[in-house]
């Protein structure tokens, strides 16, 4: 077992961990977080997509101890406390940009960084950005519809 | 016995309501199998068949009871007290292909469970699965795959209807095509799960699992180990897509629950994705071929198919009989065929079993005959929209060839419209410039177009050609002390939004908003009986059970309004959650208020009789809906490259009456994206050995955002006679008809270069051959 400390959702942890312990069975397993979706553990589906110290990371390709002194955030942390949905949240709900929700909390982990730069962003350029986060349900159009939408708002 | 009664105000019912579903699915909240935790619980991982076709000399498990933190091993010999499955069609002449649990006398597939291995994580089960040693002696290929099934076939049917041979006899033209559609997988997002829960004390096995069928599951698992049905319950806490792949009762399953019960501990097994790509809910293969004989004048006198749909190493569940027979009897589609013959059926090979998967056998049948009618017209010199307008079927009822009774649609409309939003005449002159220019590559444009007729909402009678597999539901209605309504249903919504369509249709019966309407399915304990959500039928159901189960709650309700309101029943109205005098607002009671006169105050009760304002009812539509549309689509193929852009694609879409329009255009737009993952991407992959060469995402290709066009939607509403307030089942159809609309375009792009393609999915490679 490997000490670590990190902050997730600035929550601060200590923790004792096994070496080989994925971060995303460190955030399910051992916080409760079970928003962070694993869909193919390689890295090619994007639904466990996290922000560690503001970038997305696919926690399924990182190891628990690789997180030790860093900060991730998932998506329990998008809406806030009383419940009011991030605005992309509202953006995806109001498109339909979800049926199954189970790719949703990568989506929304992949996209978070890009809207909060503040930059309105072109369906193209979406499109591009989510083209690693895979979607079964959807089609894609209403996701990125909703995202171009938020990120005029 | 369609009266809505409030629902004719439409008040909820046909708008874009936002889905109830969302806000748990945004935040993180909503569970699934795999976020189901418990104290005690056990991981269980599979030691799997690395040979498509070997005998078990022998399996040690001892290595892997030496791994620290391993529990429990189990092998053949541990579950032989389960019943081996078997496909749930009974038709003549069909032969059985009984699977064990963990077979301890042969492998058929790689893939194939032979042990199974439990320990306190994941990464400890993995570890002892690992240190298992499995001896295996390949088996001569000439001997069957099942003893009993000595050619592998185990079921085959050929039919006739009209005199096909005399209309080949004299026939103008005859036009031939062979399709091979590939082995697809289904992968939904979240790929199966189970966590199994055995209470010692109540003798009740709880199984948390990933299924579009709950109560069938419940029966599936109790015959299986040997338990009461009454002593099983499954919970689906929330499921991340499904499209037809989770619909069998999988051996891994049988496992998890086994386990729980002998070790009285928790069991939790979740199908990573290499599992799900080597042996999970593989799809659609088929090997397919048409002729149609044509008159002079390009009218189709008759047409004659074959199927074979290669099935993998077991029928399992409805098993690939949807895949063979669905593609048989759906081959005259829109179209006046004079006569029609098939000859159809199934084979066992090495191969992971297939399972149903979205668009079963339409998508075969649908491509098969679009792309020979544009071969036919091609030869005939007609144009090829010209060609279906002279053999499509008028606007209306239809009786077909096979006998099935289509109800009322917009065959013809719909078809039209399409080719008027694609622009069909205009783009026949963009490309015929582009292949007049002489450009240097060439610019390869193409159109495609692929109308639809989908059946859905089978009842008992069975659908197209007698096929098995026809269902019907219950659905409960109930309000409670606070007014409020609960509707338990025992279909299951895997991203469908079906608590959100049936709240509407409830909130519209009983004066109500939809946010007042609490719906619960997945959950064999609170559900009533029903087949589960497949096939498209999860509208037509929950409409039909939903309205039954509502009207006797509602009467009652009015009763009690009467009652109280020394009114007559005719003049009362359900608004705004108040039982009212019509048109008098100062005389309401408030739902709660009506729910507790009816059990504490004793005259209503004693009037009243029965007191209890829950209902459950019944529901076995006497004949399918039937909704249709149009896909077309238009392209642009890389002479160079073979690469296929695709320009725009057009949906026209009739589902009749539609309660979300929003849901419908999402089941559209999902429908087209797994189109064009068939069409272009999307291939599992046996290498000659029987050897699996796709067992990764990175190999196997699915549409990604950049991959998916956006679709053109436009709706029109025939209402449906079959369905209940008018609405026909709807989802499949345009993933159905996406695969034609496309491949015919790449066909008309390259038809002046290139040759014949028989295989999907038409990759750039083998675009780029047929160029060449």
């Amino acid at each position: 077992m490997t000490a670590i400390s990190l902050t997730v959702n600035g929550a601060a942890h200590e923790l004792d961990v096994p070496p080989r312990m994925l971060l995303s069975d460190l955030l399910r397993d051992e916080l409760g977080l079970t928003g962070t979706k694993i869909g193919c553990a390689m890295g090619a589906c994007g639904a466990c997509t996290v922000l560690v110290d503001d970038e997305p990371v696919r926690s399924c390709l990182m190891f628990a101890v690789q997180a030790h002194r860093r900060s991730v955030r998932t998506v329990e942390d998008l809406a806030s406390p009383d419940g009011d949905l991030h605005p992309l949240q509202t953006a995806l709900r109001e498109h339909h940009g979800l049926q199954c929700g189970y790719c949703t909390p990568g989506m929304l982990m992949t996209i978070t960084p890009l809207l909060e730069s503040g930059q309105p962003l072109e369906p193209d350029a979406v499109r591009e950005a989510i083209a690693g986060n895979l979607c079964r349900c959807t089609g894609y159009e209403t996701i990125v519809d909703a995202v171009v939408e938020a990120s005029r708002r | 016995m369609t009266d809505w009664q409030t629902q004719a105000e439409g008040r909820w019912s046909g708008k874009r309501v936002q889905r109830l579903e969302d806000p748990g699915m945004l935040t993180g909240a909503t569970r699934y199998v795999t976020d189901v935790q418990m104290p005690r619980m056990l991981e269980l991982a599979f030691v799997r068949s690395h040979a498509p076709n070997a005998r078990i000399v022998s399996i040690d498990l001892d290595p892997a009871r030496a791994v620290a933190g391993v529990r429990a091993v189990l092998g053949p010999a541990d579950v032989v007290d389960i019943q081996p499955t078997v496909d749930i069609l009974h038709l003549d002449g069909a032969l059985k292909t009984p699977r064990f649990t963990l077979p301890g006398d042969r492998v058929r597939y790689v893939g194939e469970p032979v042990a199974a291995v439990l320990a306190d994580d994941r990464y400890t089960a993995e570890d002892g699965a690992d240190a298992v040693v499995v001896e295996l002696e390949p088996l001569d290929d000439a001997k069957p795959i099942h003893d009993d099934i000595p050619n592998d076939r185990y079921f085959h049917q050929a039919a006739s209807h009209g005199d096909v041979d005399a209309a080949f006899g004299r026939a103008h033209h005859v036009v031939r095509r062979r399709l091979h559609v590939q082995r697809v997988i289904t992968s939904p997002l979240e790929t199966c799960g189970i966590v199994a829960d055995y209470d010692a004390a109540t003798g009740e096995l709880t199984c948390y699992l990933s299924t579009q069928q709950p109560h069938l599951a419940r029966a599936a698992l109790a015959e299986a180990v040997g338990l009461p049905v009454s002593h099983v319950r499954v919970i689906c806490p929330a499921m991340g897509g499904g499209f037809g792949g989770k619909e069998v009762m999988l051996p891994e399953y049988l496992c998890a629950a086994v386990a729980a019960i002998r070790l009285r501990r928790p069991v939790r097994w979740v199908e990573d994705r290499s599992e799900a790509l080597t042996a999970g809910a593989h799809g659609k293969e088929a090997e397919a071929e048409l002729e149609a004989a044509f008159g002079e004048d390009g009218r189709i006198l008759a047409m004659r198919s074959r199927f074979v749909s290669d099935t993998g190493a077991y029928s399992s569940g409805i098993g690939a009989y949807v895949e063979f027979m669905v593609g048989a009897f759906t081959v005259p589609g829109l179209y006046d065929l004079g006569g029609y013959a098939y000859d159809t059926g199934g084979v066992v090979t090495h191969k992971a079993p297939l399972s149903p998967f979205r668009g079963v056998g339409m998508t075969t049948s649908q491509t098969l005959r679009e792309v020979l009618l544009d071969d036919a017209a091609r030869s005939l010199g007609i144009d090829r929209m010209e060609l279906r307008r002279r053999n499509m079927v008028a606007d209306g009822a239809w009786r077909t060839v096979l006998g099935e009774e289509y109800e009322p649609g917009s065959w013809r409309t719909a078809f039209e419209r399409a080719l008027e939003l694609i622009d069909y005449e205009g783009f026949l002159a963009r490309q015929a410039a582009a292949r007049e220019q002489g450009a240097r590559p060439p610019r390869l444009l193409g159109i495609g177009v692929s109308p639809f007729v989908e059946a859905a909402g089978i009842g008992s009678a069975g659908g197209a050609g007698g096929l098995p597999g026809g269902s019907h539901d219950n659905a409960t209605v109930a309000i409670d002390l606070s007014g409020r309504i609960t509707v338990a249903l025992p279909t299951f919504s895997h991203g469908q939004g079906h608590r959100t369509t049936a709240a509407q249709l409830v909130a519209d019966m009983f004066g109500v908003a939809p946010d007042d309407v609490r719906v619960i399915d997945g959950d064999t304990a609170r559900t009533p009986f029903g087949m589960g959500t497949f096939g498209s039928r999860s509208g037509v159901f929950i409409a039909g059970t939903v309205n039954r189960a509502g009207r006797l709650v509602r009467d009652k309700l009015l009763r009690v309004g009467e009652i109280l309101l020394e009114a007559a029943h005719e003049d009362l109205e359900l608004v705004d959650g108040a039982v009212g005098v019509r048109g008098v607002p100062s005389r309401r009671i408030p739902l709660a208020a009506v729910a507790g006169a009816a059990h504490f105050a004793p005259h209503v009760r004693a009037e009243l009789g029965d007191p209890t304002l829950t209902a459950t009812a019944f529901f076995d539509p006497p004949r399918p809906t039937h909704s249709n549309g149009t896909v077309a689509a238009t392209v642009e193929v890389d002479p160079d490259t073979g690469g296929v852009a695709i320009e725009r694609i057009v949906v026209v879409e009739d589902c009749g009456t539609m309660v979300n329009p929003m849901i419908v255009d999402g089941q559209i737009r999902g429908g087209v994206a797994q189109g064009v993952g068939l069409s272009l991407l999307e291939r599992y992959v046996y290498d000659e050995s029987g050897q699996p060469q796709t067992t990764t995402l990175a190999e196997y290709l699915l549409p990604r955002a950049t991959d998916v066009p956006p679709v053109e939607i436009e709706h029109i509403e025939t209402p449906s006679e079959n369905g209940t307030g008018g609405i026909k089942g709807m989802a499949e159809g345009p993933a159905s008809a996406t695969p034609a609309a496309l491949v015919c375009a790449v066909f008309d792009a390259i038809a002046p270069h290139g040759s014949a393609i028989e295989e999907l999915p038409l990759r750039p490679e083998t675009i780029a051959a047929a160029l060449t």
